[in-house]
């Protein structure tokens, strides 16, 4: 595409040549052209975002169930299905475990991600190896992880428990999916396993653009590694590191896929998440309301997280 | 880049004298440390993908044997060969590989425009509509998904790959377009002046000037669709119920049985899910990461 071509377009005059495109050159054309291109995205996202969420938020305070809605009789009950959800004692239990479930969760990623982040940020031979190596987790997808991970977890002829008596940790196999001691913990080793490369990758590009004149000095002065991590570079990538922490976050609240395909939440809800809970109420039970009400539940949770992350970005971009 | 920058940092380091300094190992042996580390970090991150291999490439006596052995006694075909001479597994694939392009034509399309005018043009909205979007991306799942279940049914498109089209907007448009707005934002756009001085419409100078420039992004933003459409499971495991319709990872759950499974066929179907996957990433390596990784903490 020379610039001859698009001369042609120009006329004698100066004035373009008229192409269907021309209408959105002046006037009334050019105010709405940005609206035009940002309108379908728009619709969409009102359409598939804003409503449902709208929707979602509404119907915990109705009677949804597959029976109202043949029936047409979907009413408005209030706070019912909240009391409902703090009467179900497993609701409880769910709420300890997603606590559990996510301080496990983004502590891990966050110190295995930095600590991975710091070697990795550094020139040595093989290092590239290394690294591609290390975001073999991120790569694989989630359902075929979770599904790898329940198979080395097997009670009788799986490899964890294969490795963990020849490494002199266990003595006998043990169903660690099955117990419910273990089976949330269980989980979350495959959900840190999983969740790491994404924190290493993000804090790694923030790594990468310290400048090196501020370690330079550090290490001038005489600060060994510790205090050179704790007091030069952390503050350096201070922002990265709490925009990591929130994503974390986010994931590890709506990860659905290791919990439910490992151990659907059990056994006896041992591994029950609000998640899970929410989609046992939604598509077991077929109480969409109640179902509404701890999806209503968790969305504060995010929204006040979500906050928080903009802000951080708001912060960065203000750098 | 940062090599020589490195080499740099070291050869002054070495040239400091020692003072105040804490105790420190000799440098081999805290080189060794650091490679022992590392090669711990690598066992750990690649041993379940390796074990899905080793477990797809055994005959069923040896799956189920115990002790299992690290590493296969005889190399057989055998699961991958139940897979493939199956229908069924032909049938998710395709299902996958439709769902996947019409939702990625669909976003790519959709927000090309939207990043481009987000960027580019001064209009009413043009700073809050990109911080919408990034919420739009924050909503839980679980919220939608009740909701979509209930408008799904209405409209009778459960149980149809094209009702989920719009779930799987919901779930990658909004990031996608402010991704885009990203890539754009680094378009530089005095071309694009010089496009209009030269005689071109706007509309023309984005089509033939500003498109072809961002066309890196485009494609992080393409991949980037692609990947999560082709992995994901929850809204499809929702709403897609007859077993003719699954997608790939669903075909892959569904291969758990109640009381045994073929670990064998399962994970030989894994590698299959996973292949594209790995090919994609490892030609598009750099592209994903300072797409991705930059897209998130760059505004």
């Amino acid at each position: 595409m020379g610039s001859d071509e698009m001369t042609v377009r120009t006329l004698p005059s100066g004035k373009l040549k008229w192409t269907w495109s021309s209408v959105f050159e002046t006037g009334w054309g050019a105010r709405v052209y940005p609206y035009l291109m940002v309108m379908p995205a728009l619709v969409v996202v009102l359409g598939v975002v804003v409503y449902p969420v709208f929707s979602g938020i509404a119907s915990a305070f109705y009677d949804v169930t597959l029976k109202t809605l043949n029936t047409g009789g979907v009413i408005f009950v209030g706070l019912r299905n909240f009391e409902r959800v703090f009467a179900d004692p497993v609701f409880l239990q769910a709420s300890t475990n997603t606590l559990v479930w996510v301080v496990l969760n983004v502590v891990a990623q966050l110190v295995l991600g930095l600590a991975l982040a710091l070697l990795l940020h550094r020139a040595m031979p093989g290092i590239g190896f290394f690294r591609s190596g290390i975001l073999v987790p991120w790569v694989v997808p989630s359902v075929v992880a979770v599904l790898t991970w329940r198979w080395m977890y097997d009670p009788s002829v799986g490899i964890a428990n294969e490795l963990l008596i020849r490494l002199g940790i266990i003595d006998d196999y043990h169903p660690w999916l099955g117990d419910t001691a273990t089976s949330l913990y269980a989980v979350t080793v495959e959900s840190i396993w999983k969740g790491t490369p994404f924190v290493m990758l993000l804090l790694l590009a923030a790594l990468q653009l310290v400048p090196r004149s501020i370690i330079e000095a550090a290490s001038m002065d005489g600060a060994s590694g510790w205090r050179k991590l704790w007091y030069v570079i952390l503050p350096q990538i201070r922002v990265s590191f709490a925009i990591a922490a929130v994503l974390t976050f986010i994931l590890t609240v709506n990860n659905f896929n290791a919990i439910w395909l490992m151990t659907e939440g059990g056994p006896l809800n041992s591994s029950e998440i609000l998640f899970t809970l929410a989609y046992k109420y939604g598509f077991k039970r077929f109480d969409l309301g109640m179902a509404s009400a701890v999806a209503t539940m968790l969305f504060v949770g995010l929204v006040i997280a979500t906050t928080v992350y903009l802000k951080l970005i708001q912060a960065r971009e203000g750098d | 880049m940062h090599m020589a920058n490195v080499h740099h940092r070291q050869a002054n380091k070495n040239a400091m004298p020692r003072i105040r300094r804490g105790f420190q190992l000799p440098k081999p042996a805290r080189k060794a440390l650091i490679y022992l580390t590392l090669w711990i970090a690598f066992v750990w991150s690649v041993f379940p993908f390796y074990w899905m291999i080793a477990t797809s490439l055994r005959a069923r006596e040896e799956i189920f044997q115990r002790p299992p052995s690290l590493v296969p006694h005889a190399v057989s075909l055998q699961n991958y060969v139940d897979l493939l001479v199956g229908a069924q597994f032909w049938r998710f694939a395709l299902n996958s590989l439709i769902l996947t392009l019409s939702v990625t034509v669909v976003s790519v399309l959709i927000s090309v425009t939207a990043g481009y005018a987000m960027a580019r043009h001064r209009f009413k909205g043009s700073v809050m509509l990109p911080l919408f979007m990034l919420y739009g991306q924050m909503f839980p799942p679980v919220l939608l998904l009740i909701p979509f279940y209930v408008q799904l049914r209405f409209l009778g498109w459960l149980d149809s790959l094209y009702g989920l089209i719009p779930v799987y907007l919901s779930y990658m448009l909004p990031l996608c377009v402010w991704l885009m707005r990203g890539f754009f934002s680094q378009v530089p756009f005095s071309l694009e002046d010089a496009a209009r001085m030269d005689g071109c419409t706007r509309w023309q100078a984005f089509w033939k000037v500003i498109l072809p420039m961002a066309r890196p992004g485009i494609v992080a933003v393409a991949t980037w669709v692609m990947i999560h459409t082709w992995n994901e499971f929850l809204y499809a495991s929702t709403f897609i119920l007859s077993e003719k319709k699954r997608t790939l990872p669903l075909g892959l759950s569904g291969l758990i049985g109640q009381y045994t499974t073929d670990w064998g066929v399962l994970m030989a179907g894994g590698v299959i899910t996973a292949a594209p996957i790995l090919l994609v990433f490892f030609f598009l390596q750099k592209h994903l990461v300072s797409g991705v990784g930059g897209g998130a903490v760059k505004g």
